[in-house]
């Protein structure tokens, strides 16, 4: 398993200009058309570090969480692990690979199988993925992971329904961590549960990086989540990255007129925190029919004739990337 | 006098002799022109608490209330018929998931309209032009050819903008936002709730908003109410009720936030979840998750009283420096 194994020097997760088109039948009679989902990302991550992917509903943040656990197989890019490219693998080494990518769900309502026990559910991974263990080891290897992850032991006999949304939220991250993995997608882990009950599981995911030295790829809309939990933000809007750099960075200096529209709509409780700008308008434009240059060029205060022609491509700005043609004049 | 008046309102559920007190005397009133928040975790009873004054209860929940009156009128005595024509006109509501809240067999210009033919009447031609002026009036671009359009052609914003367009077709005077945004994107909830104070301001209606968001109820409401398990534990005005929290509950929700946390610093969590139907405490609901508990609180149950002008339900209500006051026994926790 040499291919698993981290190199110094290269890059935990590696993603280079991914794309995910789907093609959408739209009646009879009609025309087909492409879902543009994914349009071109790339980013690195980091050992230990964790990068949250923020954005509307719409903008392609679950798609690249689809992409990373290769649940599905990206229409064009590489997606790099420790520098092994993945689309060069045969199956049984992409089985391998699946282990160092696991996926928490946004809602532990739907993700646990309500007729197996915890127990169970969080056997099934070992038993398919390290066969070599017999049932003793393997029972043990469930225990030890619950009591990491907060669940006392007399919970492995009990069901789903018996617990609540936060106990469930364990469940499902003990069940991505059962595996040892390197990198773990949550998909909005937190917004299905209640304030108290998200700081608990915010707490967990933090203290388990630290002592497993996995790394995030956090997908949220919230972002006071975020602020708190990631090291680098990737703003996305319709399939591309609009902004992406360190957290702190991005959240005191906005770049782009999108990231900027974004913090400002979202509600503080201090009121030395809220900044009063004019809410965006309108909504998000269809990913089938995108609007012609720049995707934002239309709900944009700052748009000129050039951002209605031509896309702007991300490029390198006071150490952050941002993918706006006038940058440098609105910061 | 108050718009809405509701004094010790309660709903139960279950049998008689063991009845779940989903809301448990509840006590609030609204004047014309103001924003009143609600704030709860789930199974706090904001929702259960709404629903009862617009009468959605049915058999076997029951609405006990000491007064629930709208604009003077008594709501839980009057005839059902009386109380129909209230609700909907004059009291309206805006429920969370507009996806569901819309009828998908209907076109927006049916189920507008619809609201109007039951309370207004008048003919089809004026109810027509009043739906197109209420479309404008919500912001939806080109009303003219959504008005025949089916929900599942509106995107999450535009239902919302609907289902807030048929809430307001009859000029009520009292609207109830049970989580109107919660379904919505952080830019689309900005323009909702614009959308909301703007009417509200306009027609000098007084405006319920429920929801879970602490930082959205501190920007848009006046006065705040914090609920918990069924009960009211903190009520005061929005300015200051986050600033100097005096109930144990409202200074720990709002220490759990990452909002106010700094760095990578963990952050304050409460141990434990909101108590459910079998698993409610003997003593204050919550003892059992609270800091400064001591065995006063899991013997008695605190009834709502002031201090310093704000209504908290707590033995020891927290002072400016968030420290419990009147606990004699050690003093600090």
């Amino acid at each position: 398993m040499s291919f698993l194994d981290t190199k110094p020097g290269v890059p935990l997760l590696e993603s280079d200009n991914l794309v995910r088109h789907y093609d959408v039948n739209r009646g009879f009679g009609k025309p087909g058309a492409t879902v543009k989902a994914l349009d071109g990302v790339s980013f690195t991550l980091e050992a230990k570090k964790t990068l949250a992917v923020v954005g509307e509903s719409g903008c392609g943040k679950s798609t690249l969480g689809r992409q990373l656990t290769l649940i599905e197989k990206p229409s064009a890019g590489e997606l790099k692990i420790n520098g092994n490219t993945v689309g060069n693998l045969s199956d049984k080494e992409a089985k391998l690979f699946r282990r160092t990518v696991q996926m928490i769900f946004q809602n532990p309502y739907g993700s646990l199988n309500p007729r197996k026990k915890v127990g169970q559910i969080l056997a099934e991974p070992v038993l398919l993925n390290m066969d070599h263990l017999g049932r003793k080891e393997r029972e043990e290897r469930v225990r030890e992971t619950m009591a990491k992850v907060g669940l006392r032991p007399e919970f492995f006999q009990r069901y789903p329904h018996m617990f609540s949304g936060g106990q469930r939220q364990r469940i499902a991250i003990a069940r991505a961590l059962i595996l040892e993995p390197k990198v773990i997608v949550a998909d909005e882990p937190v917004s299905a549960l209640d304030v108290s009950v998200q700081a608990q599981v915010l707490n967990l995911m933090m203290d388990l990086q630290e002592e497993m030295n996995v790394a995030y790829v956090f997908i949220s809309h919230d972002l006071s989540v975020v602020r708190h939990i990631a090291d680098d933000v990737m703003v996305m809007y319709l399939g591309r990255v609009a902004e992406k750099g360190p957290t702190e960075e991005i959240f005191a200096k906005p770049l782009h007129p999108y990231t900027r529209a974004l913090l400002a709509s979202a509600p503080k409780i201090d009121p030395a925190h809220r900044v009063k700008a004019e809410p965006l308008t309108g909504e998000l434009p269809s990913p089938i029919n995108p609007p012609s240059g720049c995707a934002f060029h239309k709900r944009c205060p700052f748009a000129t004739e050039e951002c209605a022609k031509v896309r702007p491509e991300l490029r390198s700005f006071e150490g952050r990337e941002v993918a706006c043609h006038r940058v440098e004049e609105i910061a | 006098m108050a718009l809405l008046e509701v004094k010790n309102l309660t709903v139960e559920f279950g049998s008689e002799d063991k009845p779940f007190r989903a809301v448990d005397s509840v006590s609030y009133s609204i004047d014309r022109g103001e924003v009143l928040g609600i704030v709860g975790e789930s199974g706090s009873g904001k929702s259960v608490s709404s629903l009862a004054v617009m009468g959605l209860i049915d058999f076997p929940g029951r609405v006990t209330a000491d007064a629930l009156t709208f604009d003077g009128q008594d709501l839980l005595g009057m005839p059902a018929k009386r109380r129909r024509e209230i609700t909907g006109k004059d009291i309206a509501m805006i429920f969370q998931d507009p996806m569901s809240a819309l009828n998908p067999c209907f076109t927006v210009e049916a189920q507008i309209m619809e609201a109007l033919k039951v309370h207004e009447g008048g003919s089809k031609k004026q109810r027509r032009e009043r739906t197109l002026e209420l479309l404008n009036q919500v912001g939806i671009p080109d009303p003219k050819s959504r008005m025949t359009a089916y929900p599942h052609q509106l995107s999450g914003g535009m239902s919302q903008r609907i289902v807030i367009a048929m809430a307001i077709a009859c000029k009520p005077r009292l609207l109830i936002a049970d989580e109107p945004t919660t379904a919505l994107d952080v830019t689309i909830q900005a323009q909702i709730i614009d959308l909301l104070l703007k009417l509200q301001e306009d027609s000098d209606m007084g405006l319920l908003l429920i929801t879970h968001d602490l930082a959205l109820v501190s920007e848009a409401a006046n006065r705040i109410q914090v609920m918990y398990a069924g009960q009211l534990f903190e009520s005061g005005p929005a300015d200051s009720i986050f600033s100097a929290p005096r109930h144990p509950y409202t200074q720990a929700l709002l220490e759990a936030l990452p909002e106010r946390s700094e760095g990578h610093d963990r952050l304050r969590t409460i141990p434990g979840v909101v108590p459910g139907q079998y698993d409610r405490p003997a003593g204050c609901l919550l003892a059992p998750r609270c800091r400064y508990a001591n065995e006063s609180c899991v013997a008695a149950r605190p009834e709502v009283s002031d201090f310093n002008g704000r209504d908290v339900r707590c033995f020891y209500p927290l002072n400016d420096q968030g420290q419990p006051t009147g606990l004699n026994t050690g003093g600090t926790v």
